[in-house]
């Protein structure tokens, strides 16, 4: 492994030049000292990142990439106003560049509206290291093919199969931290994933089927333990099967009913109708322009019943091993435990620094950021729905008595509240007397979040409850989020279904 | 005035990535080779609540090398040209490790120089864009726009002020995004191509808000003077006045007037539908199902267009191919997908030069930028025109629901409003929609003559452009309900 010299003023090339926290100490420490004459508050973010990633799809040959890139992202805060600079390291000059570019930018912007006030703090230090039991980037390229080629042999069997693909990522980082307050972070942090998806086809009707998530796959933090821990080739065959399946299946019809919703689909109505409406930048008017605001005001907390007392919905990014997993945000706060949604009741936010002094709530860690490029905002971090008294799935269809059952995200959609919704799943089943049945296609469902979550009759237990890690967007330029949401399946009654 | 360079020296990227392919293939590490540089200098003026709360300078690069052997292919990437050669070294490697491991040979290959044929190495002409009269965009040129690299923080901000003026001076607020950038893209193979680009981008949204009601505007390009920001300000702000006392509509069908920015949603899922190479191999879509159909209106034309003198047109992929112009739709008519090596010769055709790498994805074709061609009605014409409709801004959220069927969701947002006997009715609340977009787009009568462009997420250097459009039968569903929480 080699070593940045900051001595050489040669830049970052390859993975675990910023594994040394001296180094990056000195690049933190010089991007503050640039700063220290101007900014009555700054931090820099410091960080190196390599991502693997292996796709085989049907028709094409496989692609492998492996992506690494290093740089700083200085923020500051002069006179009341903000101002941020990012750029790759290129030379050991670059921490000083950000750091006067941002002093810069946040000049021109002293004077317009209230000044801010960052509420001070003591230094926080620390180190974190994701724990990993297999190093998925030690794991020899033959057998990453070897799976990815089983997977895509099971699940195209089926000549209706028309496009299929099976994939596999990795990431590692080192994030250094430091603020003019005294902190010192580094974060070594390691996710793994993967995915696989099959595309049926005939003269009438294109249908997909997932597997383990909709949304790229699944993605933990961990290591190649992770992806043998999915079982993808026990699965590769139903999801090509089902695929097929789906196109002769009917159409899934319209009305009321009541559901049991499945993990996945869950954990994606978490993530659209809770984290984001319950992002406090959002809340305070930050992303009206582009992804919007929310039905949830400052006032609510502690008093607005969004669902059911059976809905309980935590932060909680220091449950181990999933995509929403740190120990630090990315300005410095240490992750915690914050309940979201306690017995039904708003009773906290997903907030940063910024957004907390100015609403008055307390500061839960959430701020956080695509890499060194871009601001820290509020974003997700583990945000998942405490399990329930439900029993196990079968235990939940059978108090469903007759419905239907569905899962796995197929379309999802929902305003710039927050509040209207509809999503589509890729199956569901009809549900008589608490049993399977008759599979459908085309499922969808629509409503309003509180009247939804309201209608939530019960939770599974722990046994049900899984993981699933997600990539989100927000901001201007759009910044990339990486997230998780925990889920067991839900009963929930009286829902409006067939609305697309 | 704060810096705006390229974030490489198009020179000195140009002689590296020459010398990496050339030291790759001449060193016997692969048999063929790849390698793009694409690098961004954006700087961003982002507002809310009275301040700037998110001003940003960011510097981005990234360097891919793919590297070949025996038709596999992998790929490393850095974040500048220092580790280049270890990159390099990372992809041969790793595709000599592929290629041992299945044993057969596979089918990637790098672009031929014929791919190439619009190159004309260190003959970029700079091209000022705008002005009276301004000229289409060769294929390959140097896109560098004067006054949107003047286009500073200080700009931005008095821009920021005099947009903060407007909503003050009806009682109300804005949140918004103005911004700048300087977008490079350089690309050299084995083959012997050499190519290298730069281009200016200026972007500017607003949304401002009075009471309850909201209105929006957007727009990008290669050139901030034709963007009109300062003149859209205030149009905004009085249409945001207007929209106040907004109430919900019944759910039924519509004859609509769609806004630029509503109907750039709905162009930007043509390849979706399946207007890309990936979709069209595998038998799936409108192109491989209905090439040669009339799919729309006459009065539709839909191409992505690399000659266009309006989104953010650049004349080359990161494959080094010419990008050429593809019409999705001429005049109603179904036409072909945007391919990249590998779907071009799985479809048996030339490369029309729309290879990309999106995260947290396997490299897939995508369109970059998508125009739709202009009518001859004013918007207030294509309004004029309705007896009984709807105006819609802005869509959002929106979502492919059935692709067989090409039906999206989503929601309306900001000015939207009844229209009733030609004229501009109340204002309406944001209401759900579901529509088949091809359905409706064959019903369209009317195309506005002034054009917008919205950015296209999770495209690099993506946009889309697209004039109002009236149509028929546009189908509105339940409005949004009030919020049911009630108090602990």
């Amino acid at each position: 492994m080699t070593h940045l010299d900051v001595a050489s003023h040669t830049g970052v090339h390859g993975w675990g030049d910023l594994a040394d926290d001296p180094t990056a100490a000195a690049l933190l420490d010089q991007a503050l000292a640039e700063v220290s004459g101007d900014a009555e508050f700054a931090d820099a973010r410091l960080i190196e990142c390599e991502e693997l990633r292996l796709y085989h799809s049907m028709g094409a040959d496989p692609d492998e990439r492996r992506e690494h890139n290093a740089g700083i992202g200085v923020r500051v805060l002069v006179d009341g106003a903000w101002g941020f600079a990012a750029r790759p390291l290129a030379d050991v000059g670059d921490p000083a560049r950000a750091a006067r570019q941002a002093v810069g930018v946040a000049r021109a912007g002293v004077g317009l509206g209230e000044p801010v006030r960052l509420p001070g703090r003591a230094g926080v230090s620390g180190r974190y290291e994701t724990r990993v039991a297999v190093d998925p980037f030690e794991v020899p390229g033959a057998q990453r093919h070897a799976l990815l080629s089983g997977l895509l042999d099971s699940m195209t069997g089926p000549a209706a199969v028309r496009d299929a693909q099976a994939g596999v990522n990795a990431k590692r980082q080192h994030r250094h931290y430091a603020d003019t307050e005294g902190s010192r972070q580094h974060q070594h942090l390691m996710e793994t994933g993967a995915m696989m998806m099959a595309v049926a086809a005939d003269d009438h009707d294109v249908q997909r089927r997932t597997f383990p998530n909709s949304f790229h796959g699944n993605t933990g933090g961990a290591g190649w333990e992770f992806v043998l821990g999915l079982d993808m080739p026990g699965n590769a065959q139903r999801v090509g099967e089902e695929a097929v399946a789906l196109l002769t299946a009917p159409v899934a019809p319209a009305g009321t009913a009541d559901l049991v919703i499945g993990a996945q689909q869950v954990s994606l109505q978490i993530h659209e109708s809770c984290g984001h409406a319950l992002e406090l930048d959002r809340i305070l008017g930050d992303e009206r322009n582009f992804a919007g605001t929310s039905f949830i005001g400052v006032a609510d907390v502690g008093r607005l019943r969004y669902g059911s007392p059976a809905v309980n919905i935590t932060s909680d990014p220091t449950v181990a091993g999933t995509r929403g997993t740190f120990a630090f945000d990315d300005e410095g706060t240490p992750a915690r435990r914050t309940p979201l949604i306690a017995e039904g009741i708003v009773v906290g936010t997903l907030s940063s620094r910024d957004s907390a002094a100015r609403a008055g709530l307390p500061v839960t860690g959430a701020a956080r950021s695509d890499g060194w490029a871009y601001l820290p905002v509020c974003f997700s971090t583990h945000v998942h729905l405490e399990p329930g008294g439900g029993g196990c799935l079968d235990d939940l269809l059978d108090r469903l008595g007759d419905g239907y059952y569905l899962d796995d995200n197929r379309s999802w959609s929902i305003d710039n509240r927050r509040l209207n919704f509809q999503f589509g799943t890729e199956v569901a089943y009809e549900v008589r007397g608490g049993r399977r049945g008759r599979l459908y296609k085309n499922f969808s469902y629509g409503g309003v979040t509180p009247r939804f979550w309201q209608a939530v009759e019960a939770v599974a237990g722990p046994g049900e409850v899984r993981n699933f890690g997600y990539p989100c967007g927000k901001g201007e330029p759009k910044q990339w989020g990486f997230l998780s949401h925990g889920a067991a399946p839900i009963l929930v009654r009286g829902q409006r279904i067939g609305v697309a | 005035m704060t810096e705006f360079a390229p974030a490489v020296d198009p020179a000195r990227a140009l002689e590296e990535l020459s010398a990496v392919v050339d030291g790759v293939v001449d060193g016997n590490a692969a048999d063929a080779c790849d390698v793009f540089l694409t690098g961004r200098v954006g700087q961003y003026t982002r507002f809310a609540g009275g301040r700037i709360h998110q001003p940003q300078d960011i510097t981005e690069v990234q360097v891919m090398v793919r590297a070949i052997v025996n038709g596999h292919a992998a790929r490393a990437a850095c974040g500048g040209l220092a580790g280049l050669p270890a990159a390099a070294r990372t992809a041969a490697r790793s595709a000599a490790a592929i290629a041992a491991s299945v044993g057969t040979p596979g089918r990637v290959r790098v672009a031929t120089p014929d791919l190439a044929s619009d190159l004309a190495p260190g003959k970029y002409s700079p091209r000022q864009l705008g002005g009276e009269h301004p000229q289409p965009v060769p294929a390959e040129a140097l896109l560098v726009d004067d006054a949107t690299a003047a286009f500073d923080t200080a700009e931005r901000v008095d821009l920021v002020r005099a947009a903060h003026a407007a909503a003050a001076a009806r009682g109300g607020s804005v949140a918004g995004m103005v911004g700048r950038a300087l977008t490079q893209l350089v690309v050299a193979t084995s083959t012997g191509i050499r190519r290298a680009t730069l281009a200016t981008e200026a972007q500017g949204g607003f949304t401002f808000e009075v009471g309850d009601g909201t209105a929006h505007v957007i727009d990008l390009g290669r050139a901030v003077g034709r963007l009109g920001l300062r003149d859209a300000i205030d149009g905004a702000a009085a249409q945001a006045a207007a929209s106040v006392g907004r109430v919900e509509a019944e759910p039924g069908e519509y004859t609509v007037v769609l806004g630029p920015e509503a109907t750039a949603e709905l162009v930007s899922f043509l390849p979706a539908f399946g207007f890309s190479g990936e979709l069209a191999a595998a038998g799936v879509g409108v192109c491989a199902r209905r090439g040669g159909e009339r799919a729309a209106s006459a009065l539709v034309s839909v191409a992505d267009d690399a000659l266009a003198d309006v989104g953010l047109p650049i004349g080359f992929d990161i494959e080094g191919v010419t990008k050429r112009r593809v019409a999705l739709l001429d005049k109603g008519i179904v036409g072909s997908p945007v391919t990249d090596l590998s779907t071009a010769a799985a479809l048996d055709v030339r490369s029309s030069g729309h290879a990309h790498i999106a995260r947290e994805e396997a490299p897939a074709t995508r369109a970059a930028n998508l125009v739709m061609a202009a009518g001859g009605d004013t918007e207030a014409s294509l309004i004029a025109g309705v007896r009984r409709g709807v105006y819609l801004q802005r869509f959002w959220y929106t979502r492919l629901v059935d692709r067989a069927a090409t039906t999206i969701t989503g929601v309306t947002r900001d000015a939207c409003f009844e229209i009733v006997d030609g004229a501009l009715g109340r204002p309406l609340a944001g209401m759900r929609f579901t529509q088949p977009v091809l359905e409706l787009l064959s019903t369209v009568d009317g195309v506005g003559d002034r054009r917008g462009t919205v950015p296209v997420m999770n495209v690099w250097n993506g946009a889309t452009t697209a004039p109002a459009i009236r149509a028929h039968g546009f189908r509105l569903g339940a409005a949004p309900a009030s919020r049911n929480g009630t108090s602990a």
